[in-house]
């Protein structure tokens, strides 16, 4: 028997050595985290990410890598799949942190998994942004946690302010998916800014649904009974298409408002004529943008076949935030920790950011200051600039 | 009054896919004793297989080859997803039931709970993440009818909807398989014995159940005409409410019962605040399964008939 | 069992094999597994360098497998170096000493024995997880999930119904036990001011726990009360009512966020605390399945109608095990709402279900042994396979189809969970070498 022992140890032994040697220079590495849901309720943005990811890269690897303080360092990315589940985002955090060194993660995409997945980075004094969590929890208190996009507590005031100024309506409808984070926050700071401006009872019908219903007809018919002279739809480019065209098959002529999740391409790909004419708030318009927005568009539409969506542009701009940061530190030692600190710093630091979705510098709590801009979907299904609100 | 009607209507369309779907979900547990929790997702590749049936046959016509309107291709894609999808159906059950014939009842489940699984992640696999939109086959035409609005769309999916099912009914209490069917769920040990073969019924089943599943599909992309492969979950598992709330055995009470659904849902949100719809919705299921344990036209039995 | 009668080298080899491990009581083995960690926690480090691997692997290696490829063979020579071979040789060798203590220990009450092999079981876990807190992290889903699982495997598998609220009820138990400790412990936007100090937080959470496990429970009795009135299949919607019920009611109180969720829970959800719990679990349904009480479970499951005739009181029987098997995934899902400290009401839906129901009938219905193998083996799969992203859910639900053709109730089945004869000393080999 203990030959057997000493032959297997042997084996053992001399097999890992023999493959020890190769890696051992990935040690000038740097790994950035994608933590991003592939499969589960929403894999289209986990497929955007990845792709605006991977460009990223692209431009990194074509530079050589990144130089800080006058070493270059290759850059890798580490994408994991969170399935969309909070538990999983967080065993997904950890595990990048603690197991795969990373030195900041971007990610993950939605509110549910943002907020405790930025408790376990902050706990670990891990770099994070999220690109596109618009609840104020996953960044408040939380030093080492980042946002790309703006809060729903500045977008929902600026479409009150828009649709008064534009349309002088008094009497607001809102739909709004109830079990989702997103579209229920921002339907009440509508509702808040609304009813501020126009006094209570202004939203005369405030409906709601839960995600994957598809038949609005109720909730819709209400909303016509009610009179009001608009509807507000914070929703997602799925369920956009089927309430347009549902509202409008039940005789609603009024104008549709819409939130920065209309911002994807597939929007008026789905919903077609009955979308256009209607106006929606975005981080940036894809039609008639300029200079570095319009090389990351049509990059991205020549490699990937489609325009990119919001997730797509706020990503990589999340991706370029952290670049700046680390090209910012004065040197990286090379130990995890301390670079993740150095890095967290850089970034805060970080002044008038010029991203394609526009200029960002980060408040105390790690949540942007950027403008928001005014889209109407023009009658070829373009995305069109119609006017930017700043705060 | 306006509203009122306009809300029945929009029951009426709402409640004809839970009623298909139901069906499916029925027929295979009155018949077979077993839940199908693969059903919903069968329901969505029906209307994926649709929507490339569709697709493919707009292609063939505005190449010019051959001049068909739209609601032929309409009813084409409906006939020709029925069949391939019946086909699937049939699939499954070899794959997934068949095996388990002498298993407990619940291993069943899982295995259709599984499938239901790669259906839906081969769907992503294969398809990608984005959505489709279901090619527009007939124009939408609105009909206000004094206030109360009605689509072609509306009307025609309560038609095919209403006429499958009449089909179904004859098909089960007038034709000899019908009987062979009704026999096996009357009893499931000694009808294989007077002849019957378990191995024909239970695949028929299947198959009849996937068809009208894929009717649904077809349906449901004309009228919600936005795909995505988690689509028949939701839909899928509350139409399996319905198809027990209808009664075991009673194949026209689950379309009964899914109709109700459908009314109890859309009433809901219209007398009570849209937010509450699930928690009402559901405490009036429950409600009525506390009174009527059996369903609505279901009989007492033993659920220990296959353990 | 592939063993072909034919080849009688084959099965000398194999029985051998057997023979060779069979005279090792569970105490060596531990003993062993402990000196495996302990090596870990000292040489693990220069090792994983020698063998070129960038950290030590966390979950044996199977976390590596599929993303970095070429590291295979480090990872397999670190697992057999550090756990393989220094197992089986510290449990060979010590193998008459653990033999003898697991005979005085025979002889001692049941209950000491059992927490001494808790307690260095603990030990092991405690030393393994301090390597790497992802392994702490999944560590504690792991024996969270085994707590679910065992709480579903009474009413799915004991009793034979097919119950769909299970993640109804571990919503509730995760929020009511995060509204206690978030209420009265933590300044938090939505609940207040702390109306208690942080420190006795630590000694009150348990009760916190408790109660999520008896709203649960009280949540089942609503179920309970419709489904067990008449036999058949009524549970099964009635539960999944009750599940879109609770995950609708979260959604609309605002109190405790809503979709939003709720989060800043207290840290106190630590090893020792999970790990007392799931202890507690497993012994307390261990204990309740072979009792009398579960015994006519098995006969209600049987044969309602003999059962009934032999003066089990169907409906009574039927009900407690359901209170109580909702009320150990409360408990679960409070110690879930914990180690996250984040809850929101989208985690509790269908996809919940699937996941509870796969693991049950994986690991084996009726079966404690069953319920704990197919918790671990479904999360460990689940965290391998996660880099091959969609293809990972293809992978899982083919493998459970097999496993439910070829085993159709389960991988380990019908099987009792028998602490003492676990724990006994084996000393069967000395005679037979």
């Amino acid at each position: 028997m203990k030959k057997g022992f000493i032959v297997v140890l042997a084996l053992l032994v001399m097999c890992g050595l023999s493959f020890s040697a190769p890696v051992t220079s990935e040690a000038k590495t740097l790994t950035i985290g994608l933590n991003v849901p592939m499969t589960g309720d929403i894999p289209k943005v986990g497929e955007s990410s990845k792709h605006a990811a991977q460009m990223w890269l692209e431009d990194i690897k074509a530079a050589g890598g990144l130089k800080v303080g006058g070493k270059t360092y290759k850059v890798a990315l580490d994408i994991e799949d969170n399935e969309s589940k909070a538990d999983s985002a967080v065993s997904v955090a950890t595990k990048m942190i603690t197991q795969d060194d990373v030195l900041a993660i971007v990610g993950p995409q939605s509110s549910k998994q943002a907020v405790p997945a930025g408790e376990v980075c902050n706990n670990y004094k891990t770099p994070m942004i999220s690109p596109w969590s618009t609840n104020p929890a996953t960044t408040d208190n939380r030093p080492y946690v980042f946002r790309g996009c703006f809060l729903d507590s500045f977008q929902g005031p600026v479409m009150a302010k828009f649709v008064t100024g534009e349309y002088g309506f008094k009497k607001a409808a809102v739909l709004y998916d109830v079990a989702s984070d997103y579209p229920k926050g921002l339907a009440e700071f509508f509702k808040k800014a609304w009813e501020k401006m126009h006094g209570a009872g202004s939203v005369v019908a405030f409906e709601s649904f839960t995600t994957k219903d598809t038949d609005f007809s109720s909730q819709l018919s209400k909303i016509i009974k009610s009179g009001a002279q608009f509807l507000f739809l914070p929703q997602y480019y799925n369920e956009v298409p089927l309430i347009v065209q549902q509202a409008h098959a039940l005789g609603w002529k009024n104008p549709i408002v819409g939130s920065d999740s209309w911002g994807s391409p597939e929007t008026v790909k789905l919903c077609g004529k009955d979308c256009y004419g209607s106006f929606f708030c975005t981080h940036y318009a894809a039609a008639g943008a300029k200079g570095a927005t319009k090389a990351f568009i049509d990059r991205y539409t020549k490699k990937y076949k489609e325009v990119p969506d919001d997730v797509a542009a706020l990503t990589w701009d999340s991706l370029h935030i952290i670049q700046k940061g680390i090209e910012s530190c004065a040197k990286l030692t090379g130990k995890v920790k301390k670079d993740r600190e150095a890095l967290r710093n850089a970034i805060a630091k970080i002044k008038d950011f010029k991203g394609i979705t526009g200029n960002m510098t980060f408040t105390e709590n790690g949540d942007p200051i950027k403008c928001a801009v005014i889209v109407k979907i023009s009658d070829k299904g373009e995305y069109k600039f119609y006017k930017s609100v700043c705060p | 009054m306006t509203y009122f009607l306009q809300n029945v209507i929009n029951a009426l369309q709402w409640g004809s896919f839970y009623a298909l779907i139901a069906l499916g979900y029925s027929m295979v547990y009155s018949i077979m004793m077993l839940f199908n929790f693969a059903h919903g997702d069968i329901f969505m590749t029906g209307a994926y297989i649709g929507l490339g049936i569709a697709t493919g046959l707009l292609a063939i016509v505005s190449s010019g080859v051959i001049a068909l309107p739209g609601w032929l291709i309409l009813v084409l894609t409906i006939i020709i997803s029925m069949f391939i999808t019946s086909l699937l159906g049939v699939l499954v059950e070899r794959i997934g039931y068949r095996p388990l014939r002498n298993a407990p009842r619940a291993s069943a489940a899982i295995t259709g709970l599984m499938i239901g699984i790669i259906l839906e992640t081969g769907n992503l696999a294969l398809l990608g993440a984005k959505r489709f939109s279901f090619p527009p086959l007939i124009m939408t035409k609105a009909y206000n009818i004094s206030g109360v609005f009605v689509t072609n769309k509306k009307i025609l999916v309560v038609l095919v909807s209403l006429t499958l099912m009449l089909a179904l009914d004859l098909f089960v209490r007038k034709t000899k398989w019908g009987m062979a069917m009704r026999a096996m769920s009357y009893d499931f040990v000694v009808v294989p014995l007077m002849g019957v073969s378990i191995d024909v019924i239970a695949p028929m089943t299947f198959a009849i159940g996937s068809g009208l599943a894929a009717a649904g599909g077809v349906l449901y992309g004309v009228a919600y005409p936005v795909l995505d492969p988690y689509m028949g979950i939701l839909i899928g598992w509350k139409a399996f409410v319905a198809a027990i709330l209808g009664g075991r055995g009673s194949i026209m009470g689950a379309a009964l019962a899914g109709f109700l659904l459908g009314f109890i849902e859309i009433f809901v949100t219209m007398i009570f605040p849209s937010t509450l719809r699930d928690l009402i919705a559901f405490s009036i299921v429950l409600v009525i399964l506390t009174f009527r344990p059996h369903g609505f036209f279901g009989k007492p039995y033993s659920a220990k008939l296959r353990l | 069992m592939e063993v072909k009668k034919s080849n009688p080298g084959n099965t000398k080899r194999f029985s051998g094999l057997r023979h060779f491990f069979s005279g090792i009581p569970a105490s060596g083995w531990l003993l062993a597994a402990f000196a495996a960690v302990l090596l870990e926690f000292y040489v693990g480090d220069p090792l994983t360098e020698i063998l070129g691997l960038p950290k030590i692997p966390a979950l044996f290696g199977i976390v590596i497998i599929l993303k970095k490829p070429h590291l295979i063979p480090g990872a397999f020579a670190y697992v057999g170096l550090i756990y393989l071979l220094p197992i089986i040789i510290v449990a060979k060798i010590t193998a008459p000493a653990t033999n003898w203590v697991s005979e005085k220990l025979d002889r001692m009450p049941l209950w000491f024995s059992a927490i001494l092999h808790l307690v260095l079981l603990y030990f092991v876990l405690e030393i393994w997880t301090d390597i790497s807190d992802y392994r702490l992290l999944m560590l504690k889903l792991t024996l969270i999930a085994i707590m679910i699982t065992l709480s579903l495997n009474i009413i799915n598998g004991y009793m034979g119904e097919f119950s769909c609220s299970h993640p109804g009820f571990i919503a509730l138990g995760a929020y009511v036990a995060s509204v206690f400790t978030v209420g009265l412990f933590v300044n938090d936007r939505l609940l207040g001011h702390a109306l208690l100090p942080q420190a006795l937080g630590q000694f009150l959470f348990p009760i916190g726990l408790i109660l999520g496990g008896l709203v649960a429970a009280v949540g089942a009795l609503i179920v309970a009360i419709p489904s067990f009135r008449t036999r058949g299949d009524y549970l099964a919607i009635i539960s999944l009512a009750f599940m879109f019920i609770v995950k609708s009611l979260i959604e609309n109180l605002e109190v405790v966020g809503g979709p939003r969720g709720l989060g800043g829970q207290p840290d106190w959800a630590t090893l020792p605390t999970v790990f007392v719990w799931a202890v507690l679990c497993v012994w307390t349904i261990n204990n309740f399945v072979e009792s009398t009480m579960g015994k006519a479970l098995n006969a209600v499951r049987d044969e309602e109608s003999a059962a009934d005739a032999m003066t089990v009181n169907t409906r009574k029987t039927k009900m407690i095990a359901f209170m109580f098997g909702a009320f150990w995934a409360g408990v679960g899902g409070g110690l879930f709402a914990h180690v996250l400290r984040y809850v929101n009401p989208g985690t509790f839906g269908i996809k919940k279900l699937a996941e509870v129901l796969a693991m049950v009938y994986f690991g084996g219905l009726n079966s404690v042994f069953g319920s704990i193998v197919g918790a671990v083996s479904f999360n460990l799969l689940s965290e391998a396979l996660r880099p091959l992203e969609i293809f990972k859910w293809i992978i899982i639900p083919v493998l459970l189809i097999l496993v439910m053709i070829y085993r159709p109730t389960g991988l380990i089945a019908f099987k009792h969970f028998n602490v003492k004869k676990i724990l006994r000393p084996r000393p069967g080999s000395k005679e037979r070498v």
